[in-house]
């Protein structure tokens, strides 16, 4: 069962990562910052449990804060520009970070050994989880009620007025604006809470990998995390987590037994998948379908 | 008739029993499952590492295979899987190994694999505070120095980089006083090249070596021309390579492009490999590499030919996950493994315990010593490219 447990760890971040892009699309912008965000988050988190010894839940409140505030910090003069000019100046920024966590060196003497941050060779022995007893399950509880606290709090506000004015914004930038939306504010706090998301995913991330570097978060993370809310739809957080199970959970590590043939099929099927769902996985006409047969169902019990 | 009835039932009985018995006997088969990258830019690693294994086992088995703690024999089999060098994957590989009835891995490819799973492994056996994965796993090419000393768990058979830099760089002073001058070049991002060039540069310093500077570029990086113009402007006696043989090859051929001929090269571990030599034979002449494999001996070069027949190469990463599979079957003797699926967990402690007892080893080049840390002390030489092959330059007397 570990494995499993294992796997629906992963799924679990990888949601959460998916989500940090979700609210931004919602707006209708294009961010390759979110493994920037990501990244934050994780070697915030890890430099306060490991450096400075602070419980996890602390530390992960304060990599979201972190992460939210250079979301915020970042989405102003990124989000004056639009569609590629944005994905251009986020994927700029991601690697950025990417480099300056590639120079971070910030090391402690513990005992014989120097712990933290070192550069390009990494950040090891990230093992919250393991010395403090969680056992595979007592994470996957753990990182799946952060997925469920995330997801709720964007299920809700999708349904909220905000909801209701971000997705106006991503629908028609001008038409919003004549209405009297701030754009910009909107689009700000999108990116903030985008940020805070992928805040809160880097830092568990940190605590499962155990060891971190800034390989880990270039474009093909950056990538994976527009790709998931895309792959998914964006009718509501559902299609992110589906997407997130289709490729981590299948074409991943469903599809290991096919060795080196995995790759290959890898992205001709995110391709066919794409054909085949165009609006994503879980688009508006699937989840009204989903309600037409969820209310038949109640209606047929019902009599 | 009831007689002869009596004694047909007992001979169909005999025979079912001796039947079932010679099958079960015929079907038991220990799995060692290997573990790497066979994706991206090293891949080439994993697939040497599973023709290692493979080629092993094949050895292993002709001779007449394992025998477990019950009595019987065994043979072993092979399994290998992608990790594609990615940490997550790793670990997800590892989980997915550990839950079946294997008592032991081979693996990882890359550093920053080990890194991670040898992180998510209990720290200090016995400890019940720590709740890490209880799961031996020995590893053949994670190359970055101390990185067995994460977890009790861990292993490996894998050369010690900074013996073997200090040794050859003391070797070079004694050799060749008059070269005084050095710049290195390293594969910034990968964790094995970049540790290692700071061990190739501290040891060059320590011999008074002085280093004039230091290109840096990406595993994935396909054109050096500003890290070898400024290599050219810098005019070194010496250039020393940390990078494996894609990034190296890049390099080399750039510099003959640009005309940049050092009077020495030295080249980093794993670029000892036959990949250097199909890419970049010609610019590569004269390179001097440590190494913990070459075919010099009648086993290594008997090792080398069963690898090959398996599709991959031997170099010293493949010829460590070979000598692993001989050390893996002499444990699982010595410490009487089951490998029966109610004693898995059993076995992973006696294996454990089997692994880290082990003083010395058998290696192809000779004795391989075991520290307490469970890293290996491997014998080693310097090779260098000749001629579009790899030769024998200098064996030290360690």
């Amino acid at each position: 069962m570990d494995f499993y447990f294992g796997l629906a760890q992963v799924i679990g971040v990888h949601t959460l990562l998916g989500l940090s892009a979700y609210c931004v699309l919602l707006t209708g912008q294009v961010s390759l910052a979110q493994a920037a965000f990501f990244a934050i988050g994780a070697y915030v988190a890890a430099i306060l449990t490991v450096i400075f010894k602070w419980h996890l839940f602390a530390a992960l409140g304060v990599s979201a804060v972190v992460s939210g505030l250079t979301a915020c910090a970042v989405g102003f003069p990124a989000l004056r520009v639009k569609g590629l000019m944005l994905v251009v100046a986020t994927l700029a920024f991601g690697e950025a970070v990417r480099l300056f966590f590639f120079n971070f060196t910030y090391q402690i003497q513990a005992g014989e050994l120097k712990i933290g941050p070192h550069g390009a060779e990494g950040f090891r022995q990230i093992r919250y989880f393991p010395e403090h007893g969680w056992s595979t399950f007592d994470v996957l509880v753990f990182i799946w009620l952060m997925v469920a606290i995330v997801m709720a709090c964007l299920w809700w506000l999708d349904r909220s007025r905000a909801g209701a004015v971000m997705r106006a914004v991503g629908e028609d930038e001008v038409a919003a604006h004549s209405s009297g939306i701030n754009v910009t504010a909107v689009k700000v706090s999108a990116m903030t809470i985008g940020g805070v998301i992928a805040g809160i995913g880097g830092g568990i991330f940190a605590h499962y990998t155990t060891h971190i570097e800034h390989v880990q978060f270039g474009v093909i993370l950056a990538t994976f995390a527009i790709a998931y809310p895309i792959l998914g739809g964006l009718s509501n957080v559902f299609g992110t987590l589906l997407a997130v199970i289709f490729i981590q959970g299948f074409l991943i590590e469903g599809l290991r037994f096919l060795g080196d043939w995995r790759n290959l099929l890898f992205g001709a099927l995110i391709v066919l998948a794409m054909n085949l769902r165009p609006r994503g996985f879980l688009d508006a006409g699937g989840v009204a379908s989903l309600k037409r047969m969820l209310f038949a169902g109640k209606e047929s019990s019902g009599a | 008739m009831r007689i002869v009835s009596i004694a047909a039932a007992a001979l169909l009985a005999g025979m079912t029993t001796s039947l079932s018995g010679g099958a079960l006997a015929q079907e038991r088969t220990v799995k060692i499952t290997g573990f790497g990258a066979k994706s991206g830019v090293v891949r080439v690693f994993g697939v040497n590492s599973e023709a290692a294994m493979k080629a092993a086992a094949e050895q292993i088995n002709k001779a007449g295979g394992v025998t477990l703690g019950d009595g019987a024999k065994a043979k072993l089999s092979v399994e290998f899987l992608d990790d594609r060098c990615n940490a997550e994957e790793g670990i997800s590989v590892i989980r997915r190994i550990a839950s079946t009835d294997a008592f032991v891995a081979i693996g990882p490819t890359c550093s920053n694999v080990a890194e991670s799973l040898f992180g998510i492994l209990q720290k200090k056996v016995g400890d019940a505070s720590d709740s890490g994965l209880q799961f031996p796993v020995f590893a053949d090419v994670a190359a970055k120095g101390g990185l067995a000393a994460i977890s009790e768990w861990a292993f490996r058979n894998v050369p010690s980089e900074l013996e073997m830099y200090k040794s050859l760089f003391a070797w070079l002073k004694r050799e060749h006083p008059n070269l005084k001058t050095i710049y290195g070049g390293v594969e910034k991002d990968f964790a094995h090249s970049n540790a290692t060039y700071g061990v190739m540069k501290k040891q060059a310093e320590e011999n008074g070596f002085q280093v004039l500077g230091t290109g840096e570029w990406l595993l994935n990086d396909t054109t050096f021309s500003t890290q070898v113009r400024e290599m050219r402007r810098a005019n070194p006696e010496i250039v020393a390579i940390s990078a494996h043989p894609f990034t190296t090859c890049g390099v080399l051929r750039e510099m003959d492009r640009q005309g940049v001929k050092p009077k020495l090269l030295i080249g980093l571990t794993s670029s000892s490999s036959i990949e250097t030599l199909q890419g970049c034979a010609k610019q590569a002449e004269g390179i001097i590499i440590p190494t913990s494999f070459a075919p010099v001996t009648p086993e290594a070069k008997a090792a080398a030919d069963n690898v090959s027949k398996q599709g991959g190469s031997m170099d010293l990463h493949s010829a460590a996950a070979y000598e692993i599979m001989f050390i893996l079957k002499d444990v699982i003797e010595s410490q009487k493994i089951m490998a029966k699926p109610d004693t898995v967990q059993a076995d992973r402690n006696k294996m454990r315990q089997g692994l880290a007892a082990l003083k010395e080893t058998k290696g192809l080049l000779g004795t391989v010593g075991r520290t307490n840390d469970r890293e290996a002390i491997k014998p080693y030489l310097y090779v260098h490219a000749k001629d579009g092959s790899w030769q024998v330059l200098h064996k030290p007397s360690s």
